[in-house]
């Protein structure tokens, strides 16, 4: 302990808040996913079949959702913290917190995550999706029985790449009073010039990444057969 | 037999801004049930187009399509996917799930039948030996062959037990001998099952060995049809004679033989001729007569007699030395015994 005490002095007497910074990341990186996670889903297959060349080609609605997709992936997330925060506001009722962060997040990750999905999907083999046809499956069917369970391994790998983006993105709502390993970093470690404090933050978002990077590669190896 | 597939005037037009396609121009086809009917053409003829038209998932820009006695253009959305669910389709590229074991694949069109779960394992089990995989139940598509993935293909699209199978160049991605494999295995399909079989290629030698019909395609338009063994031996178009040249592989015959000295130095009272015949004129001591009746020699440089459907349809080329005066005369008797005859020249292309 003494050699903790001697390398981490800031660190040491504030491990509870350490800790409980720690789980303010994981609940917001956690709950945004989820949200995120399915609605970014379904735009995502959604810009898949309403795709020129997809099952159900539909250019407007597509054009729309396409332009949505680009305009909310331009803007920067600083940025989108603090345009966003009326709906924030109208939603929880309060902008400061983790909670009030994930409606920020969720937004923030949603058009990203419908791009990776949409990115994903298109490499299923149109060939295969016109042997579901051929075999008369619904379109319904297509797209879970073939599309999301095909691409599955691609899916992955995107939700992995969203995922490890979103803990980045936590710590920087957490810079802006959301609180977790970002505002700890940044509102200790940095403006009280405790860099220990900081590296500790850095050193446990790694290991988060590094987990969800591992986890996603064995369920990648699990799924692929070829 | 009754006609299966009945298509009227089908047109398939490709519009963007940029340009216009006519995929399919005004086309008509009968086929038989029972019928092994091979569609032949080059990249970009329209054949695909075409046979995509006989399972709607190439809608007519206009023409009507029946098919098992229904007008697919009068179907909804739901009984559209019920007609297709008896109209089988393979690929070139085989288009296997490859998230799915190959009973897995097999089983996915059961899904909409009405079979329990055991029923659909022993459905699945039944087909994997109809086309020899039992063995490879377990297996996922990137552990197999090309020919043994094309037989999953075909066994997936037998799972529902069509009236019809549409084959899209199903062997085109496949070496010779595993094609002549897929092609054995549908002929015993089609004998067995007494399924109807279109079969697209760009290759006449498929053709030969599998179908009974046949039509030849060209920008979007049937340019011949008939029977296998009336076009084999009485082909009409250009277009024809070439597929058959290259199935019969007289063409590459033709140019190794343009080589020879014999050719090369042909002398003025000799001509290269190619003769072609059909069932009962093999019979015939074609050769002997030209010398007894008319003292004309020949040379054979080139033989091939072939069995389509257990007709025997031979192909020669030879060279005739003789009497310039009585070389005409010769040739009209050739072609009143039912030999068609045609004069190469020993330099370049055929002349007619």
């Amino acid at each position: 302990m003494s050699i903790l005490n001697k390398f981490l002095p800031n660190v040491m007497p504030i491990w509870d808040q350490v800790w409980q910074a720690t789980l303010e990341t994981l609940y917001m990186t956690f709950f945004s996913a989820i949200i995120a996670g399915i609605l970014g889903l379904i735009v995502g297959i959604l810009l898949v079949v309403y795709d020129q060349g997809g099952i159900m080609p539909h250019p407007a609605v597509y054009s729309i959702l396409d332009k949505i997709v680009n305009i909310f992936r331009s803007i920067p997330f600083v940025i989108l913290l603090a345009v966003i925060y009326p709906l924030t506001r109208l939603l929880v009722h309060t902008t400061i917190g983790n909670t009030a962060a994930l409606v920020p997040l969720v937004v923030g990750t949603i058009p990203f995550y419908a791009r990776q999905v949409q990115n994903a999907l298109v490499q299923v083999d149109g060939g295969i999706i016109e042997a579901a046809q051929a075999m008369g499956a619904s379109n319904i069917d297509i797209i879970f029985r073939v599309y999301l369970r095909e691409g599955l391994p691609d899916l992955i790998r995107v939700s992995v790449l969203t995922l490890i983006s979103l803990i980045g993105l936590t710590a920087m709502a957490g810079a802006v009073g959301a609180g977790g390993l970002g505002n700890l970093a940044v509102s200790i470690g940095y403006q009280r010039f405790q860099n220990d404090v900081t590296f500790v933050a850095m050193i446990i978002i790694l290991i988060m990444v590094f987990i969800v990077q591992g986890v996603g590669d064995w369920l990648t190896r699990l799924t692929t057969h070829v | 037999m009754a006609t299966i597939i009945d298509l009227k005037d089908i047109t398939v037009t490709f519009k963007n801004k940029a340009s216009t396609v006519h995929a399919v121009q005004d086309v008509s086809l009968q086929v038989e049930a029972g019928d092994t009917y091979g569609i032949v053409g080059y990249s970009g003829a329209g054949k695909s187009t075409l046979v995509r038209v006989i399972n709607y998932l190439q809608k007519p820009t206009s023409g009507t399509a029946i098919v098992n006695g229904q007008a697919l253009g009068k179907l909804d959305k739901d009984q559209l996917r019920v007609a297709r669910r008896k109209i089988g389709m393979i690929f070139q590229h085989f288009n296997l799930m490859n998230s799915r074991t190959i009973a897995g694949n097999i089983e996915y069109p059961l899904r909409y039948s009405k079979l329990t779960k055991a029923g659909r394992a022993k459905k699945v089990q039944e087909l994997l030996a109809l086309v020899g995989l039992s063995d490879k139940a377990d297996a996922y598509p990137a552990q197999l062959s090309g020919g043994q993935k094309q037989r999953v293909g075909i066994a997936r699209a037998l799972a529902n037990d069509p009236e019809i199978l549409l084959c899209d160049e199903a062997t085109s991605a496949l070496d010779p001998k595993t094609t002549g494999e897929i092609i054995d295995l549908l002929k015993r399909l089609n004998q067995q099952l007494h399924i109807t079989i279109v079969f697209i290629t760009h290759e006449m030698s498929a053709v030969k060995s599998l179908c009974n019909h046949v039509a030849v395609m060209e920008a979007g338009k049937i340019v011949e049809r008939g029977a296998l063994l009336d076009i084999f031996s009485n082909p009409q178009q250009a277009l024809t004679r070439d597929f058959i040249n290259t199935a019969t592989q007289l063409d590459t015959a033709l140019a190794e033989v343009r080589k020879q000295p014999a050719v090369i130095n042909l002398p003025a009272n000799a001509r290269l001729v190619h003769l072609s015949y059909t069932g009962a004129s093999t019979d015939q001591p074609l050769i002997a007569g030209l010398y007894q009746q008319y003292g004309i020699t020949a040379n054979i440089l080139y033989g091939n007699i072939e069995f389509l459907q257990d007709v025997p349809v031979g192909n020669l080329i030879v060279i005739l030395t003789g009497d310039t005066t009585k070389l005409p005369t010769a040739f009209s008797q050739l072609r009143d015994q039912g030999v068609t005859v045609t004069l190469l020249d020993p330099k370049g292309d055929a002349v007619d």
